[in-house]
């Protein structure tokens, strides 16, 4: 029993055996390669109601046009570099090649859905990719932002969330990851162009036929249609809000104060972000999280809950809980989408679209000189009597002394 | 001066606890008040929470070689992602880790286990003072078994800020996923194990103060035995400033406090109640957790005392130096607690009074290693399996206790903390030190327990390759100089970049320990069934234990001990067997050696 | 087979003096050390304690591998000596380390003075910080205090995870967290501080030799603690001057880099006529002359 036979060396060779089979047999087993998420939500959402038997097609048109995570392919209408995207892509290989999944995965997650394991817990979500609105860009509404914006935002990361700052990573390594969140995204918006398709083909009976899979419907509607994913990331380049020359006394503290009068008046900035610009204003749902928002509330009104049992079902495995926004503190220092005074520029002339803060650029009566003038103010803001930067009597560690 | 044999006493003695004669199962085996079968269960619970705990070092020691690889099983909890381990888990992983070991496996194991089945035998007693405090001790660590299980499956996972749980990380949920209520279960569970310790701490004490045979003078007590008691005392003051760190952190997480949280902070973009400060959590914790680390080799150290005593076929060398040794490092143990916190940012002036006082408590551990040689020198050695594990201990505890003089040393801390020196150096005292030493004593103590003996054959296998492959795991930690602790890949920093061979040859190793246990857990297993019968002394040791039948039954002994000497008279010239044991009345016509010696 | 069992504990001293000499040899050991005479001083105690403690562990190891061969109690014909101690020997183990361990601590006692509480003088008076760094999960960001010299007024310049000072000089870190505990952690320079919220802790050191190094973070701030590591850039006063130049010049930026393509765009006629006339000429030299307009712009004196 023990004693295996006779011979200890015996024993010792059998024991020995069973004691390697035992720590080795676990790693034999392994999982299968990941693979992109369906965007349930959309797909069971009762204004779309994409019947199975579709979503399987879908998913294999998707295929078919993007590959997997770990083997992926575009379409060259698409515009995208595919030699990059390979490098971005699939498992970690010496720290050259699987770069998504070194450093973005784990909150982007495999689809770039921003729901990666880690993506609950943070304040805020990561970025969806899927419906290509971004909210750090040169580019007005609902456009696509540029290549550099997206370069911008990995270099700097996005101060004041969990996005972190990606300087140090090679110019190479960097352009990859942009590229492979481009690819995300126009995956992500193909899906939804997919399903919008099917919605105008009045496809809402589950027999009705087969979606067309040929290359030129692919193409030329899907991809390449007014609203298509490829049409709008080509034509971002072109979009790119022209920056104005400040006046000529910008970072004055006479321009400070004529941005403090915009503030309280014309720029009706207080409504959001508060009387002391604290950020205390009214709470805000961004779009992600208000369309989430939204079906939990059809489904929790809704007096058929049955039918809306594929729907409730996506919402808890295919979502994040909402959450509404806070309005920026502007008294922190904290810029978001960077400090430059054109980035500030941006912000207010163009808004951020998807978390609903409008742009003032075309608000009647709204000069540049304005908003330029705002963009000082917002500069001088953590400087003021009250801000953070201003008083740090909190720190308590008084200076040392001599020795 | 012959021995009482079983008499109207000894039934009376056996009645002492006040136990009705026919017991159901449940109070037999399960709430049973014998202090025997607690520390059986305590071991029991222990050893699967060690493998638990290995296992759990395992996956760190994966993603450490083999970052954001596929994990060996773990990879289909992670397969959406490409099997990878996430961040946030790891950083889970290792903190349950460490908590799994320190407050599961070591500290029960060594009071709860083997302080709890060997002080009654040892001194002569029918059971502990307080048998229903025993049985509870031992019950208040299911609420932590429990609560550390469950906290792996509450949202967010278990606790994943350390063992060391710094504020305002820990106090604060949003800091991390395990932040949740990972964390607070993780509290709630130290608690237990606090009040599981305290109780059985009072009941050690006790015991020992006031139910030794008669015969048992303190000086006449086995090295365990002090040890134990001393470590009791440990216990019974670091206690109270872990549990009320413990509640003061509970109360930051659940009532809004901010004990340790400075004003107007902001984490993750919530803000969070303030009007703390975070080294308060520190200066607690370590106030703690520092006597904690001796409260975890010192009942190893006198363990390993009597083993070696015993299998040298000689007296200790020093004996009363070896207790005055343990009074000094539990009591250097209060006052040292600092040197955990040279770069934390407290007053350096308190750098320099913390480097002297943990400077001089690496004395009293070198006098114990000097006087362990000293056992060893002109001996009779025997090479069994627990002289192996305890000579190992012995070995080891040299490495483990030199490479604390580095971290002693304040500037040179500023370099090495935090990094895998200070691994290197607390794995070196904790498994190569205390694990060493618990293996020997089970190993030891097992005919006692089971009646039967472990097969010394497959007890020689584990040895040789637990004692190389943890030192190959181990060893290498010491040159992997400045390579932070705590990271889930190093890639990042570029200067650590070329350990990378030296960090996959440590995991290899440790997959290498790791298996060589198995050994361990199918020899223990089979022997408690099938190993060959012992009597009452299979090893001619000197030990009071050693006298009570094999199992001992209710009640311990069927006779009443009396005591004349100490335990460590092995080979004395009064006898011509080559051990003494403390009960045996000393020879008409010999000189007595042992009074002579003031023993 | 007691012998084969001496013989295993004998492997330990060379195994352990062996790791440390393959360390040394393939270059797994102390980092390159850029530091000044503090560093060096670290480096050199590391180095006494090594030998000191090497010799301790190579002397006890043995005579345990001695002991254990020589007293096998299947080939030592001698009876074993009933010895219970001796005094004479326990006051030489307890004396010789005791001063030893005293000596160390006592030695090394400057040593910390410099590194932590001697905080540099400039001109006799405190230094003022170079730089304020504060970690925050999961980075580091840099403000330096810009112009005037002064950190909180509103010529600081800010970076993120790149910080650059220059050579030869001594750097005065203000360390501050915005969140959790972080470890401002600079390998080659020999320096670690724990970032504490709620305190402003100096950190200082002087860097010799010019290059790129880490700055891992050493204390657990959560999943990305493994991700924090900064780049400290240490290079000539020009180099350095220039960079904050640059820095400068980019934070007042109000051209974004792309501003060439801007040239053809004209933004929609809003504004006076004065405005759109500057705009389209600004637009058209996008490069030097508007970065000219902002920094002298920026220099206006408040």
């Amino acid at each position: 029993m023990i004693v295996f036979c006779k011979r200890p060396l015996c024993s010792w060779l059998i024991g020995s055996a069973i004691c390697l089979l035992l720590t080795f047999a676990p790693g034999c087993d392994q999982s299968p390669p990941p693979r992109f998420h369906a965007n349930l939500v959309q797909m069971d959402n009762p204004d779309n109601n994409v019947s199975p038997k579709h979503q399987q097609q879908i998913a294999d048109i998707l295929l078919a046009m993007y590959g997997t995570p770990d083997d992926p392919f575009v379409l060259p209408e698409t515009g995208l570099d595919l030699q990059k995207i390979k490098v971005a892509a699939g498992p970690v290989k010496g720290y050259t090649q699987g770069l998504f999944r070194l450093h973005c995965v784990h909150c982007h997650g495999i689809s770039g859905d921003g729901m990666g394991p880690t993506a609950l817990f943070l304040k805020p979500y990561p970025r969806d990719y899927r419906e290509g609105w971004f909210k750090f860009k040169s580019t007005p509404s609902k456009m696509p932002p540029t290549h550099d914006d997206l370069v911008r935002t990995l270099q700097e990361g996005i101060s004041g969330t969990a996005m972190p700052s990606f300087k140090l990573l090679s110019q190479s390594e960097i352009e990859a990851l942009v590229e492979y969140v481009e690819y995300l995204s126009m995956r992500g918006q193909t899906e939804l162009e997919l399903i919008n398709q099917y919605k105008l083909a009045d496809a809402f009976d589950p027999d009705k036929e087969d979606f067309p899979t040929t290359r030129e419907f692919l193409v030329n509607t899907v991809l390449l249609g007014p609203n298509g994913p490829a049409t709008l990331w080509k034509e971002t380049a072109s979009q790119v809000t022209a920056v104005p020359q400040p006046p000529s006394d910008f970072r004055t503290a006479a321009s400070v104060e004529a941005g403090r009068q915009v503030f309280y008046n014309k720029g009706g900035c207080v409504k959001c972000h508060g009387p002391t610009a604290l950020g205390d204003g009214q709470m805000v749902w961004d779009m992600w999280n208000e369309s989430i928002h939204k079906l939990d509330q059809k489904v929790a009104d809704s007096s058929e809950p049955a039918k809306l049992a594929d729907l409730t079902a996506a919402l808890r495995v295919d979502a994040l809980p909402p959450r509404e926004s806070e309005p920026r503190n502007l008294r922190q220092g904290i810029y978001r989408g960077g400090r430059q005074p054109y980035e500030l520029f941006y912000r207010l002339y163009n808004g951020i679209f998807p978390s609903q803060m409008p742009g003032i650029g075309s608000t009647p009566g709204m000069t540049t000189d304005d908003i330029w003038h705002l963009v000082d103010f917002i500069l001088d803001l953590p400087y003021q009597p009250g801000s953070q930067y201003h008083s740090d009597e909190h720190m308590k560690a008084p200076p040392r002394e001599l020795l | 001066m012959s021995s009482i044999s079983v008499g109207s006493q000894a039934h009376d003695l056996s009645h002492a606890g006040g136990h009705a004669h026919t017991q159901s199962f449940l109070s037999k085996y399960i709430f049973s008040k014998d202090h025997k079968v607690i520390g059986i269960q305590f071991l029991f619970s222990t050893l699967i929470w060690f493998l638990i705990g290995g296992l759990l070092a395992l996956a760190v020691r994966w993603q450490i070689a083999w970052p954001w690889t596929k994990v060996p099983i773990l990879n289909h909890l992670y397969a959406a992602e490409g099997g990878q381990m996430s961040p946030e888990a790891y950083t889970m992983l290792f903190t349950m880790h460490a908590s799994v070991m320190i407050f599961l496996v070591i500290i029960p194991i060594l009071a709860g286990a083997f302080g709890n089945f060997l002080i009654p035998l040892m001194i002569g007693a029918d059971d502990m003072a307080f048998p229903t405090l025993n049985m509870l001790s031992y019950w208040f660590m299911w609420p932590a078994f429990i609560l550390l299980a469950a906290s792996f499956f509450v949202e967010g996972g278990a606790a994943s800020f350390g063992w060391t749980s710094y504020a305002p990380g820990s106090s604060n949920s949003m800091t991390a996923p395990g932040s949740l209520n990972g964390q607070t279960l993780w509290l709630m569970a130290l608690i237990c194990v606090g009040i599981s310790s305290m109780m059985g701490s009072v009941n050690y004490m006790t015991t020992i103060i006031q139910m030794r045979a008669p015969g048992m003078t303190m000086f006449r007590l086995p090295l365990t035995i002090w040890a134990m008691f001393i470590t009791a005392i440990l216990q019974a003051f670091a206690l109270p400033v872990l549990t009320a760190a413990l509640s003061m952190q509970l109360m930051d997480r659940l009532l809004g406090t901010g004990f340790f949280t400075p004003e107007g902070l902001t984490i993750n973009n919530q803000a969070v109640a303030g009007g703390g400060q975070p080294l308060l959590w520190q200066h607690l914790f370590w106030f703690y957790s520092h006597p904690a680390v001796y409260i975890m080799i010192l009942p190893a150290m006198g363990m390993v005392s009597d083993i070696i005593a015993c299998f040298a076929r000689k007296p200790i060398f020093g004996y009363k130096p070896m207790v005055y040794a343990i009074a000094g490092i539990a009591g250097l143990g209060f006052i040292v607690w600092g040197h955990h916190m040279f770069v934390s940012g407290m007053n350096p002036a308190l750098g320099m009074t913390f480097m002297v006082s943990t400077m001089m408590i690496a004395l009293p551990s070198a006098i114990k290693v000097f006087n362990w040689l000293g056992t060893l020198w002109g001996g009779k050695i025997q090479f069994t399996t627990p002289m192996l594990f305890a000579v190992g201990f012995v070995s080891m505890f040299i490495i483990g206790g030199l490479s604390g003089i580095f971290m002693a040393a304040t500037p040179i801390d500023i370099f090495i903390h935090d990094t895998y020196f200070i691994v290197a150096h607390f794995h070196y005292v904790l498994f190569a030190g205390t694990v060493m030493g618990v293996f020997g004593a089970i190993y030891f103590w097992f005919p006692k327990m089971f009646g039967r003996k472990m097969n010394e054959f497959w007890g020689k296998v584990h040895f040789f390759f637990t004692f190389i492959a943890l030192n190959c795991v181990f060893f290498p930690m010491h040159i992997l100089m400045g390579q932070p602790r705590r990271y889930a890949d190093t890639w990042h920093v570029s200067v650590f970049r070329h350990y990378q061979p030296v960090n996959e040859f440590i995991t290899i190793s440790a997959i290498v320990l790791v298996s060589s246990q198995i050994t361990f857990i199918i020899n223990f297993f089979y022997s408690i069934f099938f190993g060959p019968r012992v009597g009452r002394n299979p090893w001619h040791a000197n030990g009071l234990e050693w006298q009570a039948p094999s199992p001992p039954g209710h009640g311990n002994f069927d006779f009443q001990p009396v005591v004349y000497r100490g335990p460590y008279e092995y080979n004395s010239p009064e006898v011509d067997e080559d051990f003494y044991p403390q009960n045996q009345p000393p020879p008409k016509d010999r000189p007595l050696v042992s009074e002579e010696m003031g023993h | 087979m007691g012998k084969f069992w001496s013989i295993l504990f004998l492997c330990v001293t060379f195994f352990g003096v062996g790791t440390f000499m393959f360390g040394a040899a393939t270059g797994v050991w102390l980092p390159e050390n850029v530091g000044s005479e503090t560093a060096y001083s670290i480096d050199h105690l590391f180095k006494f304690i090594l030998v000191l403690t090497g010799i301790v562990f190579i002397g006890t190891e043995v005579t345990l591998f001695y002991f254990l061969w020589r007293y096998d109690g299947k080939t030592n014909q001698q009876p074993a000596k009933f010895s219970h101690g001796s005094h004479t020997l326990e006051i030489c183990w307890t004396i010789v380390p005791a001063a030893t361990l005293l000596f160390i601590a006592i030695y090394q006692l400057n040593t910390w003075a410099a590194a932590k509480m001697r905080t540099p003088m400039a001109n006799g008076y405190d230094m003022a910080p170079t730089v304020e760094v504060t970690g925050r999960q999961f980075e580091w960001r840099l403000r330096y205090p810009g112009d005037d010299g002064i950190l909180g007024t509103k010529d600081d310049l800010f970076d993120v995870n790149d910080l650059h000072v220059p050579v030869g000089e001594e750097v005065l870190v203000s360390l501050k967290s915005m969140d959790v505990l972080h470890g401002f952690y600079l390998p080659n320079l020999r320096v670690k501080q724990d970032a504490v919220p709620g305190m402003k802790i100096p950190v200082w050191f002087r860097p010799m030799k010019e290059g790129e190094y880490d700055i891992p973070c050493s204390q657990l701030c959560g999943w990305g603690h493994y991700k924090m590591t900064g780049r400290l850039v240490v290079e000539s006063r020009a180099a350095y001057e220039k960079y904050l130049a640059d820095l400068k010049v980019r934070q007042n930026s109000v051209v974004p880099p792309w501003a060439a393509q801007q040239a053809a765009e004209s933004i929609p006629a809003q504004g006076t006529p004065e405005q759109t006339a500057s705009a389209e000429s600004g637009a058209t030299s996008a490069g030097t002359s508007s970065n000219n307009t902002t920094s002298s712009l920026a220099n206006t004196n408040r």
